[in-house]
């Protein structure tokens, strides 16, 4: 024992969980998700939420994940029973209020993105308190709807703002959220400055923004707007034409656009995994309860390289799925190429592409979450330095489960997370 | 062998009440674990039967009490007294045995409930929407048109023309409206349905004609364009015509709504589960619509029959447009169904050419609607 616990820094996070067991568990998972069409996630989401939290060592000790599948699946069944009442409201105001039903699309967007936020608070409600570290469970208190309301204004602004508002949104909320969460009776805290990660993440926007501003700037210039608008009030079937022969710098400035607009594209590809890098070390190290404080030496290259793995383990699935869809799409083409296909035909037929489809996006899925995703967590916690640990040894108990009805909200919004 | 020595051991031992981490001797009695501090205090006693074991790492057993509010945990890290404990608290499932046969269960209920499922797309669905769309007043089934027309309009009226996407409207095209009035009258006569028509030809190229629910429909210019006669022209619109009498636009709307419903909202959040939802939807609603389209064939065959018509108009339309009369319903090859269709009318319609819908002037009347 001493021997083990001497290997353990003091104040450090391991991760114990191996890769082959974690792969298991999801190829399992996505072939059942396929079979039962995704009856089967609330099972798979508890499988992986137990594997993820009870390898997470912290000052050698692990987490334990308490939830059950059963939890999920009630909370969804709760939600649904919510959701269509709202649904059929919608309907019917769609139906009832004329012209104004127009905008009966909008108000529902509104109002369900609304609900996704709160659903999004009440969810993580119900993994902090199916969350036990020694003995005691984390909790969470504060109104999900100011969350929500909160959420949607700061949207709102970042949305506005071209993003540049996001370091200052999400400063905002994981305060709102940390303030209100609790260790038994350690409180916790967000330490990080929303400046300061828009001064890491500036950089980052400006070289995906710039070839856009420069997209834009082209077309002010070389197109001639008047003659444009001119062209199009007129109407007609040979527009295009006319358009062309008003403006002959229009194809260039489109074809720039189009270059400008893949660049920028690219750009944000290739610093998303440093974006997302940042935005964890930033997060973890903001993070506090009571006098324990946290620090992250997250080094960016390992999550490029969990990248290089996805695209490794993408590249050689595509493989596989090029080699079965041979056999597949030459039955696909025996049942609908003859005239005299049947409807059964054509419906196997309709079937193979169906399968074929959702195996290939689940298949990805898989891959990335064994890759992407656990790389993010394990790479995350591994990289946590604790200080201030003391503290844990007097903290009591307080704080009781929460239903899961922010899961299931959440899962039948898309909006769930872990 | 080492049974004497194995009938302790060490644990870690956390009272649930503090964060306080107790190393602590285990103590196997006969129906009872005995846990007590390192310095010898008794710090609990659990019976073996409300023993569980608790999620943990591999290499650990962790113990709770089942039912108990306060989270006490004991966690062993020795595999051989761990297996000693197993064989006592008959709720430890180290192996898994229990876990493994609750999860079959659940895979053998989804299995079926996904059948359940699919069989009451198939069948159900549109066994209620038809049972429904009779009862639905005639006031609903407008409302119902006028939102679909909106959200039809906003889709094909790609270029935001507004008013001017109808034509008929402009002064060059008033005589064309008037013959188009001259052909729809006949043909609603003869169909004498309970609610009135609004047919229209609208700006859009391809040949082809929608009924919305309420008695709406839209003839596309494009269909004109290729018909050689006011017959054909008038037998698409019977066919149209017969979706009306049918209802079958207010019952696509539910089986639409039905099917959203139990793909979109049950189904939920998988990977690929839109697509899938998305791809489901076309490919039922598509099936059903195979038996909807042979139906208006017949009505509107017997419709220009009744009119007086060339019943046989329709059957060379659909020649002509390949039956290809639903847009954006590439998954299903529509050519062979195409064949069937033709002889279907074929069968039923004589082929006496009938009295023409219009004359010379008005059809050259017609092909002018939508030049203004």
């Amino acid at each position: 024992m001493t021997s083990l616990e001497a290997s353990v820094p003091a104040g450090g996070v391991q991760f114990l969980g191996q890769r082959g067991a974690y792969w298991r568990l999801l190829v399992r998972g996505a072939v059942l998700l396929m079979l039962t069409l995704g009856i089967y996630r609330f099972w798979l989401a508890t499988d992986v939420r137990r594997f993820l939290w009870a390898n997470t060592q912290i000052a050698g000790e692990t987490l334990e994940y308490t939830g059950t599948a059963l939890e999920l699946l009630i909370g969804f069944l709760v939600a649904i029973a919510i959701l269509v009442p709202v649904y059929a409201g919608f309907f019917v105001g769609a139906l009832e209020l004329g012209t104004l039903g127009q905008m009966s699309s909008m108000i529902a967007f509104a109002a369900l993105f609304l609900l996704g936020q709160y659903a999004i608070y009440r969810a993580r409600r119900y993994r902090l308190t199916r969350t036990i570290y020694r003995g005691l469970r984390f909790h969470q208190e504060g109104s999900a709807w100011r969350y929500a309301i909160r959420a949607v204004l700061w949207w709102i602004v970042t949305v506005l703002t071209l993003g540049l508002a996001y370091p200052f949104q999400l400063a905002s909320l994981e305060r709102f959220k940390m303030r209100n969460t609790f260790y038994g009776d350690l409180a916790g805290d967000f330490a990080g400055s929303g400046f300061r990660l828009f001064l890491y993440g500036l950089p980052m926007w400006f070289l995906v923004m710039a070839p856009l501003v420069l997209a834009v700037a082209a077309f002010v210039n070389e197109v001639d707007w008047g003659a444009l608008a001119a062209v199009i009030s007129q109407g007609g079937d040979d527009m295009m034409a006319r358009i062309e022969g008003s403006n002959p710098a229009l194809a260039s400035a489109i074809v720039f656009a189009m270059l400008m607009a893949g660049t920028s594209v690219a750009m944000a590809a290739l610093l998303y995994p440093a974006f997302q890098a940042l935005v964890l070390r930033w997060w973890s190290s903001g993070l506090r309860f009571g006098a324990i404080t946290v620090h992250s030496k997250l080094r960016v290259r390992r999550v490029y390289a969990a990248y290089m793995r996805f695209l490794w383990y993408a590249i050689l699935f595509s493989i596989l799925l090029a080699i079965a869809a041979v056999p597949a799409l030459a039955v696909v083409g025996a049942l609908t190429g003859d005239d005299q296909a049947g409807a059964l035909g054509e419906a196997v037929a309709t079937g193979i592409l169906l399968v074929g489809y959702v195996v290939a996006a689940l298949g990805f899925s898989t891959v990335y979450r064994a890759t992407v995703l656990l790389s993010l967590w394990q790479l995350g916690m591994e990289s946590l330095q604790l200080s201030g640990l003391s503290a844990l040894d007097r903290v009591k108990a307080i704080g009781a489960p929460a239903s899961a009805v922010g899961e299931g909200l959440a899962d039948a919004l898309n909006v769930g997370g872990y | 062998m080492d049974d004497v020595r194995m009938n302790s051991g060490a644990g870690v031992y956390f009272d649930g009440r503090t964060s306080a981490r107790h190393d602590a001797q285990v103590a196997l009695g006969r129906s009872s674990l005995q846990i007590a501090g390192a310095d010898g205090r008794p710090l609990g006693e659990w019976r073996y039967d409300e023993i569980e074991a608790l999620s943990a790492p591999d290499n650990i057993l962790r113990l709770g009490r089942r039912g108990s509010a306060v989270l006490e945990r004991l966690e062993i890290a020795d595999p051989k007294f761990a297996a000693l404990i197993d064989e006592r608290a008959g709720n430890v499932d180290r192996s898994g045995t229990l876990q493994r046969r609750q999860r079959l269960r659940v895979i053998g209920w989804s299995i079926s409930a996904t059948a359940s499922l699919l069989l009451v797309a198939y069948f159900g669905v549109p066994a209620i929407a038809a049972r429904l769309t009779p009862v639905v007043p005639a006031a609903i089934e407008r409302k119902l048109g006028d939102a679909v027309d909106m959200e039809v309009r906003g889709v094909l009226d790609s270029k935001h023309t507004g008013d001017k996407f109808e034509c008929g409207r402009g002064d060059s095209e008033r005589p064309g409206r008037a013959a188009l009035d001259k052909l729809v009258q006949r043909l609603e006569t003869a169909a004498a349905l309970p609610l009135p028509l609004r047919v229209a030809v609208v700006r859009r190229g391809e040949a082809n004609a929608i009924a919305l629910p309420g008695g709406r429909i839209y003839v596309f210019r494009g269909l004109i364009a290729k018909a050689d006669n006011a017959d054909e022209v008038a037998g698409v619109i019977a066919h149209e015509i017969g979706h009306v009498a049918h209802r079958d636009g207010t019952k696509r709307v539910l089986q639409g709504a039905g099917l959203s419903f139990l793909f979109g909202m049950l189904l939920g959040d998988f990977v690929g589960g839109g697509a899938v939802v998305y791809a489901g939807r076309t490919v039922l609603q598509s099936s059903y619509s195979r038996e909807v389209e042979a139906a208006a064939d017949i009505y509107g065959a017997e419709l220009m029959i009744r009119a007086h018509g060339n019943a046989r108009a329709l059957a060379v339309m659909l020649g002509k447009i390949g039956g290809a009369t639903e847009p954006g319903m590439k998954i299903l090859l529509d050519h062979p169904q195409t064949k069937a269709r033709i002889a279907a009318i074929n069968r039923i319609a004589p082929s006496s050419p009938g009295t023409p819908f219009l004359d010379e002037t008005e059809w050259s009347a017609l092909k002018r609607i939508c030049t203004g």
